[in-house]
């Protein structure tokens, strides 16, 4: 323990040697003076942590030598030694601040005990100014730590690439960046802590704002929102925007509002939507073009052989152009009619028909040019299938467009080892509705073609096909309510299943089958 | 004794048509309707010049193509390309083939484009025999 140096003050000089012998035995260092003045100039010199002073002293009495001590250090204790019942000279000790009493005679004891506390008290008061210095530190880092966060903090609303504007519990505006600015158009010396929610927002939004705080309690967070953000001002502009409603112990503090100017990805948007709806234009009228330049070649070729057979009267060569032309006024002829059962929305007329009756009608459409390819057609017909409430053209159409694509799917694969089959089933589904599949064991698509399958224009059949075919079929699969699934695998071919529900019938003649 | 000359097309509307030029114009005229048979009527009948279409089925055009101007005994014919495809497509695709099966083709003699008036084609023929 530091505090260990005493000095002992009494003008009779044994007491004081006998003191400070016993003293030094105990460990202590001693210094000694025989007047108040003496002890004085031993203070100031050896500078102990207790003096132990006798009252009566000739000359400075041990009260003035307490008195000046206390004056030179406050912290010093001084213990004093006083004869018994001298109450007054106690009562003036304590006022200038006497650590401790013993009566005279000075027993050891005593003095060991008075010395003890008075050592108790020098640490104790040591370890409180370390402590509080060490907390003044503290105070002072944390402090410069605090500053430091929110400057950060205060940096980094600042540079924020969002708007973001916070109000207090009354409201009033206590945070506003400059981003926030630029999008209400009012500077931030102007808002901060002098507006509140209604001279910023329009008196719509600052009422959403006020209820969703009232509402949001136990849910704090909004997710991001689009809307068109409306300022004072008048001015529009579409945002992102996210509301966060701050709470400290459920007490409401206020909100925060974060909003994104959204201008430049909606134009950029809307450019991208322009420029894909132009390259789909594109890619129409092109395939469109190629598939008519085609038609032509047809129709110019024609009209080449017919005119060959009138000048030298040749029967064969006419019949042979005539036969062309005609089939190219038919490829017209359905183009046009594919291009108007695209374009046009049709509602389907259900009627009572037999599934399996259509079915039969194609077969027999397909016939001679599925047996002048050696591909056979086969059919699986539920004979329990009853009438049912369906759109007999639509049926039709779809499947007869299925089952060529079937056949030409066959002719694609080059393999003459192959027994091409195309096989046409009907089945009742679960849930009522008919189920027409068409397989093929042709070429088969590879997910590039399956993925294309039903865009505009979009052909596998060089300049044989419209691009349109499976588009129309779709299109009237899905009028009539249903679906067309395909599976299909390259060089082993595919399955167009394609399911239609029974549609509520139109009367036909006051007499609905439906 | 008339020239031979083969047309190779899938499409019987083309292949009347050509057929009559060629008739109209004192040539023989020999059909095949894809690459496979084309290059089987090359080898038998030896035409004097070939109008081959590009998009066919069983052996494109491009492929009897490639066929025959890297087999010596085939190589002199002349050929006319034929079709619906743009020349630039057909180079392309041509290019393809050469780095495929490593040995270099000429370009086509001849590339017509479809539609082609009928004295165009003979035009063309004439050119080469």
């Amino acid at each position: 323990m530091p505090a260990n140096k005493i000095l002992i003050v009494d003008d009779e000089q044994p007491i004081v040697r006998l003191l400070s012998m016993s003293l030094k035995s105990d460990g202590y260092e001693t210094f000694s003076a025989y007047s108040g003045e003496e002890a004085l100039d031993v203070f100031e010199k050896s500078d102990p942590d207790i003096v132990v002073t006798d009252i009566k002293m000739p000359g400075m009495d041990g009260l003035t030598l307490l008195k000046k001590i206390k004056e030179l250090d406050p912290e010093k204790e001084v213990i004093i030694v006083t004869g018994h019942g001298d109450i007054d000279s106690t009562i003036t000790a304590l006022q200038y601040g006497a650590s401790d009493f013993i009566n005279k005679p000075v027993r050891d004891e005593a003095l060991a005990i008075a010395l003890e506390r008075a050592k108790t008290k020098i640490c104790i008061r040591e370890q409180l100014a370390s402590y509080t210095h060490d907390l003044e530190e503290k105070v002072a880092e944390a402090t410069k730590e605090i500053q430091r966060k929110s400057n950060f903090q205060r940096l980094l609303i600042h540079s924020s690439h969002d708007a973001i504007v916070a109000f207090d519990q009354d409201w009033r505006i206590v945070v506003y960046n400059p981003e926030a600015a630029r999008i209400f158009g009012q500077r931030g010396r102007d808002v901060l802590n002098k507006m509140t929610i209604d001279d910023l927002y329009t008196s719509q939004m600052a009422r959403y704002f006020r209820k969703e705080a009232k509402n949001k309690v136990n849910h704090t967070d909004l997710p991001w929102q689009e809307m068109i953000l409306e300022t004072r001002s008048k001015n529009k502009m579409p945002v992102r925007y996210a509301t966060n409603v701050l709470h400290e112990k459920n007490e409401f503090m206020g909100i925060v509002n974060f909003f994104q100017d959204l201008t430049e990805i909606k134009r950029l948007e809307k450019e991208l939507i322009q420029s894909e709806r132009m390259a789909a234009v594109g890619q129409t009228v092109s395939g469109l073009a190629h598939y008519v330049k085609n038609i032509l070649i047809g129709l110019k070729g024609g009209s080449y052989v017919v005119d060959v057979g009138l000048q030298n009267n040749n029967m064969e060569k006419l019949n042979t152009g005539w036969q062309t032309i005609k089939k190219n006024i038919k490829r017209v002829a359905d183009l046009t009619q594919d291009m108007l059962a695209y374009a046009k929305d049709r509602k389907p007329e259900a009627e009572a028909c037999f599934p399996n009756d259509i079915v039969e009608e194609v077969v027999e459409l397909v016939t001679d040019f599925a047996a002048s390819h050696n591909i056979h057609i086969s059919r699986i017909c539920d004979p329990g299938l009853d009438e049912m409430m369906l759109d007999p053209r639509t049926v039709h159409r779809a499947l007869l467009n299925l089952v060529n694509n079937a056949m030409e799917a066959c002719l694609e694969l080059e393999d003459d080892t192959r027994k091409f089959v195309v096989e046409i089933s009907i089945t009742k589904g679960d849930d009522g509705s008919a189920i027409f599949a068409v397989k093929d064991n042709g070429i088969g698509m590879d997910e590039e073609t399956r993925t294309r399958l039903f865009t505009p224009m979009f052909s596998s059949k060089g300049g044989k096909g419209t691009g349109l075919g499976l588009l129309v079929t779709k299109k009237l699969v899905e009028e009539h309510g249903g679906t067309i699934d395909i599976d299909t695998s390259l060089g082993y071919g595919s399955v167009f299943t394609m399911r239609l529900p029974e549609q509520p019938g139109i009367s036909r003649n006051g007499n609905n089958k439906g | 004794m008339c020239k031979k000359v083969l047309v190779v097309d899938d499409d019987p509307d083309v292949r009347s048509f050509v057929v009559t030029v060629l008739e109209e114009n004192q040539f023989t005229p020999l059909v095949a309707c894809d690459g496979v048979e084309g290059l089987e009527m090359i080898q038998k009948e030896t035409p004097d010049l070939v109008i081959l279409d590009v998009l066919m089925p069983k052996g494109s055009g491009i492929r009897l193509y490639h066929h025959l101007k890297t087999d010596d005994t085939l190589k002199a014919v002349p050929v006319i390309m034929f079709t619906g495809i743009a020349l630039r497509s057909f180079l392309k695709s041509q290019k393809a083939l050469e780095e495929f099966k490593g040995e270099k083709v000429p370009e086509p003699d001849i590339y017509l484009e479809k539609p082609v008036e009928p004295q165009d084609l003979v035009d063309a023929i004439k050119k080469k025999i």
